[in-house]
């Protein structure tokens, strides 16, 4: 289903971009653009041709690994792409353990503490983290310490090779923050399928058999509970890197988000197909490693 | 003939006339000229809030590109820099060019400053600057498809370099902004040699200019570095070692960054700060220098001059007598108030604006918020019950902007118009609507040139830009000949009756302009904030005391 998958998406990236009202040369040449020029420049750029054309031709690079040139700056996207996605991914794989870390065990810890004060802490705490937007901590979490201490956490982009330590710095707040609406949905779900799965009668047997609680729940009953959080948590890798386009900006990342964006705005279509196709590859990639986790979890799944 | 040394200005007069009394009048912060001794060495952190969107200047018109241009390369003619200079004035001194003369009406001279070096890298590797690169580089300028700009340069029929140091421009036709046009940045003299090497001049390694900063690396999102050219043509300049760009979008981590001392100036465009968030950076850096200054930039409405209802000249003057700029200021948090509403050529351009209070009564009128006004205006004029019309806008602009446009709208509906609110994306908006092609109306933003003449193009027909239709043989006739006249207060007479004329006419409408307050830490001397993208040209002359 993947190869399907990916052809019918390269052929929404290519057509939805062009569907984007206005002209990516009116947009190049500004206020001050004139006819011919217009015609020449879009003529210089291979826009004049049928779209189908373009379709085939670009199809054809992007299956022999090329991505196609930037219509503004005539950078190869792959390279550009090359240089951001680990970025992207770096906060994303980041803001995902973030949200693993905090949610599965306070999710356990309120389903066997069920309607307890604990419990109706951790569940407010949840619904709070759905209902608070990251944007709006993000931007708190910079301003407020620059406010009272003149301080701000670091928010110039420091890369790997020039020192790795403040790169790994730089992504754990915005990751942490990022990870917070994820969490706080995983930890919902993970305590709703822990509860189901307690009441099942081979966990009862395991009680009776006198197993040490930790046993019951984290041997016999957690492994079950978390196929269907394995299963939000691809669907969540896609939600994470779509928020990432607010949380780069915010915090300085030149990551795919940006780059996304950025091109959105300029019609840089090359950019776009470029971007949304590796997003899609990943979404892609990552519910086919979900799918075989499951096997995993559950030995009854086979493929 | 006239001889124009680089020293001094045709504009040094006019800015002690009126130009300066306006100045004087909307600065309520001001930076005294500082007498103190240069000192070298530094560099220079700003903020921008977009990256380039790559690095040739005569294949785009975005500020994006022209700010760090502005510290690589030169161009014949600049702007001064400085504290002394009041923004909004436009003093023009030599920049590669030692002197200049204009001969007869259409002819000009420049005599090149000996010894000029391209910067010491490959491809130029620090050769010396002829007449022949600035040929080059204008005549590419002018021939080159999809250079935007060539508007600017459009009346010049042909530049030639009778000798190494000689440039000499032909005109097609008389006109005496021609200076001013060469002192816009866009404008910056480019190298052959690169063109030859990279194909164009996009990429960053292709910035070999003869500036007083030289481009040493772009990481792309990221930030710009700039490190002092050692060879520069003027001694002793520029004082700072180098100048770091950061290019950061978000607007409140950039203010965070400022007030934490990561910037030596205001992060927004400009080198600006807004005005609510003035409280908090006066508390937070103390000394903090600050000077306030109106934008170029301002909203402005096109109307469907060949349609009803505003074949009608009492429907747009109701229209503009129903607008009221000084709300649309007071919402606004760049200037919370504080602003100057604008006649055809903005406030900002100090020099050429006519002041509101010597426009003719039936113009003046029109800034007085008067919706009773403009329900007589439409009745006389057909619409006892008032009027609907759709109003196309882009949220492209901002929330500032749709704040605005929301302050419009509830004003006009004081005096019986309904705005049928249509908003476009920007792109498709910018490629359209700005071209004439929308229904009855539209809401938009003008600005970013600093020469006065641009702001007439919308009135000339046959112009892509002239959205409202405007075809007035008189107003063409008057924007011609301000154009052939020379004598400098001759032709401020001519631009301030052009002025007059739409005022009454009201061909467009015009929203006001904010006062912006541009700011620098305290060691940062010998900065004066201005309009337009000379960045480097403001800074060359600044320098750091810490």
């Amino acid at each position: 289903m993947a190869i399907p998958s990916l052809l019918i998406a390269s052929l929404i990236v290519f057509s939805l971009p062009r569907l984007i009202p206005g002209d990516v040369v009116q947009l190049m040449l500004e206020e001050k653009a004139y006819g011919k020029d217009l015609e020449d420049l879009r003529a210089k750029l291979g826009l004049n041709r049928p779209i189908y054309i373009q379709y085939v031709e670009w199809l054809g690079h992007v299956v022999r690994g090329d991505l196609g040139e930037s219509l503004w700056t005539r950078r190869p996207v792959l390279e550009e792409l090359a240089r951001r996605l680990p970025i992207s991914l770096e906060l994303g794989v980041l803001a995902l353990l973030f949200a693993i870390v905090i949610s599965v065990p306070i999710g356990v810890l309120a389903a066997i503490r069920q309607d307890s004060p604990a419990d109706y802490a951790m569940r407010s705490m949840a619904i709070l983290g759905l209902s608070v937007p990251g944007f709006w901590i993000a931007t708190l979490c910079v301003l407020l310490p620059a406010i009272w201490w003149g301080w701000s956490p670091p928010i110039q982009f420091t890369a790997f090779s020039a020192d790795p330590w403040a790169h790994f710095a730089q992504f754990l707040l915005p990751a942490f923050i990022l990870g917070i609406a994820s969490a706080a949905a995983i930890m919902r779900l993970t305590r709703g399928t822990l509860l189901e799965v307690l009441r099942q009668d081979y966990v009862r047997t395991a009680w009776a058999k006198g197993l040490r609680e930790r046993v019951v729940v984290l041997k016999h009953s957690l492994k079950n509970a978390l196929i269907p959080v394995v299963t939000v948590l691809g669907i969540q890798v896609a939600q994470i890197l779509g928020g990432t386009v607010i949380f780069e900006s915010i915090f300085g990342l030149p990551g795919m988000g940006r780059f996304l964006f950025d091109a959105i705005n300029q019609r840089d279509y090359p950019v776009i197909q470029g971007v949304n196709l590796l997003i899609v590859s990943v979404v892609v990639l990552m519910n086919l490693i979900v799918d075989a986790f499951y096997a995993f979890l559950d030995p009854r799944i086979r493929y | 003939m006239e001889h124009i040394p680089s020293s001094l200005t045709r504009r040094d007069v006019l800015k002690l006339g009126g130009a300066a009394l306006a100045a004087g009048a909307t600065s309520s912060l001001s930076a005294p000229a500082e007498a103190q001794t240069p000192k070298r060495g530094g560099r220079f952190r700003l903020r921008s809030h977009v990256a380039p969107v790559h690095f040739d200047p005569q294949q785009t018109i975005a500020f994006s590109t022209m700010i760090p241009l502005s510290f690589a390369y030169s161009r014949l003619v600049k702007v001064k820099g400085g504290s002394a200079v009041v923004p909004g004035t436009q003093p023009i001194e030599g920049d590669l060019a030692e002197s200049w003369e204009r001969q007869g009406d259409t002819a000009y001279v420049f005599k090149l400053r000996k010894g000029v070096r391209w910067h010491n890298k490959p491809p130029l590797n620090g050769r010396e600057l002829t007449a022949e690169d600035v040929r080059y580089s204008y005549d590419r300028f002018l021939t080159i498809k999809g250079n935007a700009n060539k508007f600017l340069l459009e009346m010049v029929d042909k530049v030639e370099a009778p000798d190494k140091y000689t440039v000499k421009f032909t005109l097609r036709e008389p006109n005496a902004w021609f200076v001013d046009r060469l002192a816009s940045t866009s404008t910056w003299v480019v190298a052959k040699d690169c063109v030859d090497q990279f194909g164009d001049l996009k990429k960053p390694e292709s910035v070999v200019g003869t500036g007083p900063w030289m481009l040493r690396s772009y990481e792309p999102s990221v930030r710009l570095t700039f490190d002092r050219n050692p060879n520069y043509f003027v001694s002793g300049l520029p004082y700072a070692d180098g100048v770091d760009i950061a290019i950061h979008p978000d607007p409140a981590a950039a203010f965070a960054q400022f007030l934490s001392g990561e910037y030596d100036f205001g992060p927004e465009y400009g080198m600006v700060i807004r005005r609510s968030d003035l409280d908090i950076a006066q508390r937070r850096v103390k000394g903090l220098g600050m000077r306030d200054y109106i934008v170029v930039f301002g909203g402005y409405t096109a109307m469907k001059l060949d349609q009803e209802p505003f074949k009608d000249v009492r429907v747009r003057r109701a229209f503009a007598m129903a607008q009221d700029w000084k709300e649309v200021l007071e919402t606004n948090a760049w200037s919370q108030g504080k602003g100057e509403p604008n006649p055809l050529i903005p406030a900002a351009l100090k020099e050429w604006s006519i002041p509101i209070g010597q426009l003719p009564q039936e113009g003046r009128q029109l800034y007085e918020f008067d919706p009773n006004g403009a329900k007589r205006l439409l009745a006389e004029a057909g619409y006892p019950n008032g009027l609907k019309v759709p109003v196309e806008t882009t949220p492209g602009y901002g929330p500032d902007w749709m704040d605005a446009v929301q302050v419009s709208l509830r004003n006009w509906k004081q005096a019986g118009i309904e705005g049928d609110l249509k908003l476009k994306e920007y792109g498709a908006f910018v490629s359209s609507a700005i071209f004439g092609k929308f229904e009855k109306m539209i809401l938009t933003l003008r600005g970013g040139t600093t020469d006065p003449d641009t702001y007439f193009t919308p009135f000339l027909p046959g112009e892509p830009l002239n959205s409202s239709g405007v075809n007035d043989a008189k107003l063409t006739e008057m924007i011609k000949l301000q154009r052939r006249t020379f004598d400098d207060k001759k032709r401020r007479e001519i631009v301030y009756d052009i002025q007059r004329l739409t005022s009454q006419q009201v061909y467009y409408g015009y929203g006001a302009s904010v006062s912006c307050v541009g700011a620098w830490m305290p060691y940062v001397k010998n900065f004066g904030p201005n309009i337009g993208h000379d960045y480097g040209g403001r800074l060359m002359v600044a320098w750091l005391d810490k």
